[in-house]
């Protein structure tokens, strides 16, 4: 074993560096000038150090991007990991600031903003991971902080019940993944993923590999919430408190389907054939039938719901299977998962940030509470309208171009049944989305009560994702050039 | 039968034990035992393909294992806080009653 350079595992790693010193700064500084302060006062002084902390990290990840391959894949830092790095970082930008809204008071400001950094750090290893050690290490941190996140409104029961069952389903395809990685292990030899690849080429249609693969698939359908290892996402989204729900629906997911993608097209680019089922690779089988069910269940559940983050869950769980199809196309696909899953992220946070005004002015998420939103808050309403339409998947919006570039991923990788299949539930879809809009527009309500206003993060924030949807749908080349020369650059 | 194929069949059989503790059980504490046990059962095969693999001068497996045993005690960590804390609410343990959500 050569020895380990660590001034160039700095220079790799600063970002996540940056962001963990910076959560232990919020933690500090909550403790030593926000103690004895009133609440409001300790959300705003810990809440503005962990945002400042996540801007400077993105302008430094964007400005003085660093490329390199530490300890044989451990830690890759390529231009494709930059940008889903600032990409997770914006995300976890705008969960912060909907943190500063009064929804869910937080007992203990500091450890809350610190926890969402530490997510993020999680998040962003979890990318740049190409060994499975490192892949499984990421995943545990990030999901173990997301399960505090989720548990974190003490006084709330919803809140304890959604961390409870986050964790346990969370835990237990853990278990599932670790054992199929030491499968993977033991049928290769090793853990790294341009290895096991050769390795598992080579074993062929060994039975063992296709249980390690099975297995490892449902850890990562968990962390993605692709039916049938969705059963925890409409809980939590619903109890979580909603900056950690927004985490959730947003970094995690795109981190996670990442990750799941490079370990599905590096990995188990030569996987065994499926006994007895022609050429078709057993992954390929088996996430497109977990695609199809996350599409039909998703849609069809989130059509009778009364709770919009309910809603969201499921229309999460359909957008996972959408997502799926981006990684069944293989190399194909690569590029559009990726766009799709970043301008999901957003929309998603920003939708999430609309209901965190809603409940925390009439104390619960139902549809009918959002009726009469456009004479409150017209401005925030049209933002609400934008993120609705986006992951509706209605053009100019990010949402249509990032269906459409999966879509056709699919349909050049000849998954033909599939696509129809997204499409004719991508239609369903657009019903529970206007019901939304529907209340909010022209829904009728008595009450008159007076609404405090907006706190000026939240509405800053609100508007940022609003204008980032519309910019990236008008033009997705923004993004989708600099992912195209990135994977170029990766060689993928 | 050789070493590898008795340490897989015991590893099977304990992940196998922690799957039907985690799914039949409803009380949180038990439900916890045995996802430990299904971790374990992940470590145990590290360390068997590790022994009896072609090449055990290379430390993959146990360094594997080594990183794993700390995540499981970070999990269960974790998992007794949210266990406590769900008791605070509801004063029971009991899976089965912690149904407040509906959709």
């Amino acid at each position: 074993m050569s020895s380990i350079d660590y001034l160039r595992l700095l220079q790799l790693a600063a970002p996540e560096t940056f962001l963990t010193l910076t959560g232990l700064m919020v933690l500090a500084v909550d403790l030593i000038v926000g103690r004895g302060s009133a609440p409001g006062t300790r959300i705003i002084l810990s809440g503005s150090v962990a945002a400042t902390g996540c801007l400077l990290a993105a302008g430094g990840l964007f400005l003085l991007p660093v490329y390199g391959t530490f300890a044989a894949g451990m830690l890759v830092a390529d231009p494709l990991t930059v940008l889903i790095k600032v990409s997770l970082v914006i995300l976890t930008l705008f969960t912060v600031l909907l943190a500063f809204s009064d929804a869910a008071p937080l007992a203990d400001p500091g450890e809350y903003f610190a926890l969402l950094l530490f997510a993020c750090v999680g998040m962003m290893f979890l990318t740049s991971a190409e060994d499975l050690l490192m892949v499984f290490l990421a995943l545990e941190f990030t999901s173990l902080s997301l399960y505090i996140l989720a548990a974190f409104n003490k006084q709330s029961p919803h809140s304890t019940e959604a961390g409870i069952k986050y964790f346990l389903f969370g835990s237990i395809s853990a278990a599932f993944m670790l054992f199929g990685l030491s499968l993977v292990y033991g049928v290769t030899g090793s853990v790294q993923l341009p290895e096991v690849a050769a390795g598992l080429a080579r074993a062929g249609n060994d039975p063992l590999a296709l249980v390690a693969l099975v297995m490892i698939a449902m850890g990562f359908g968990f962390k993605v919430a692709a039916v049938p290892f969705h059963l925890w996402a409409p809980d939590v989204y619903q109890g979580a408190p909603i900056p950690s729900a927004a985490l959730i629906a947003s970094g995690s997911k795109v981190a996670s389907f990442f990750v799941f993608a490079k370990v599905v097209v590096i990995g188990f680019g030569g996987a065994p054939a499926a006994v007895g089922s022609g050429a078709a690779p057993v992954w390929v089988i088996l996430l497109g039938i977990m695609a199809a069910v996350s599409m039909i269940l998703g849609n069809l559940a989130a059509l009778v719901q009364v709770s919009v983050r309910r809603l969201l869950a499921f229309s999460a769980i359909a957008h996972a299977g959408y997502m799926l199809l981006g990684i069944l196309a293989g190399t194909e696909g690569f590029g559009p998962l990726v766009y799709y899953v970043i301008t999901y992220g957003l929309a998603t946070v920003g939708a999430f940030g609309v209901v965190s005004i809603v409940q925390a002015r009439t104390g619960s998420d139902r549809l009918c509470d959002f009726a009469g939103f456009h004479r409150r808050f017209p401005v925030l309403a049209f933002c609400m309208l934008i993120f609705m339409l986006s992951l509706a998947g209605i053009p100019p919006l990010a949402g249509f171009f990032g269906k459409f570039y999966v879509f056709a991923a699919a349909v050049k990788a000849g998954s033909l049944a599939l696509f129809i299949l997204a499409l004719a539930t991508s239609t369903v879809s657009l019903f529970y989305y206007l019901q939304v809009l529907k209340q909010i527009y022209v829904g009728e309500t008595a009450d008159a009560s007076h609404w405090e206003p907006v706190p000026i993060t939240v509405s800053v924030a609100l508007l940022a994702m609003a204008f980032g949807v519309t910019l990236l749908g008008c033009f997705p080349d923004l993004l989708l050039n600099r992912i195209t020369i990135a994977l170029r650059i990766t060689g993928f | 039968m050789t070493p590898l194929q008795i340490c897989l069949l015991i590893s099977s059989l304990l992940f196998a034990i922690g799957l039907a503790g985690a799914l039949t059980r409803r009380n949180a504490i038990i439900v916890l035992m045995g996802i430990e046990l299904m971790l374990n059962a992940g470590n145990l095969n590290f360390i068997a393909f590790w022994r009896f693999g072609p090449n055990p001068e290379a430390l993959t497996g146990i360094m594997f294992v080594i990183f794993s045993i700390g995540i499981a005690a970070a999990e269960a960590a974790v998992g007794l806080a949210l266990i406590i804390a769900l008791y605070r609410h509801y004063k029971t343990t009991d899976l089965d009653q912690i149904n407040s959500m509906k959709g």
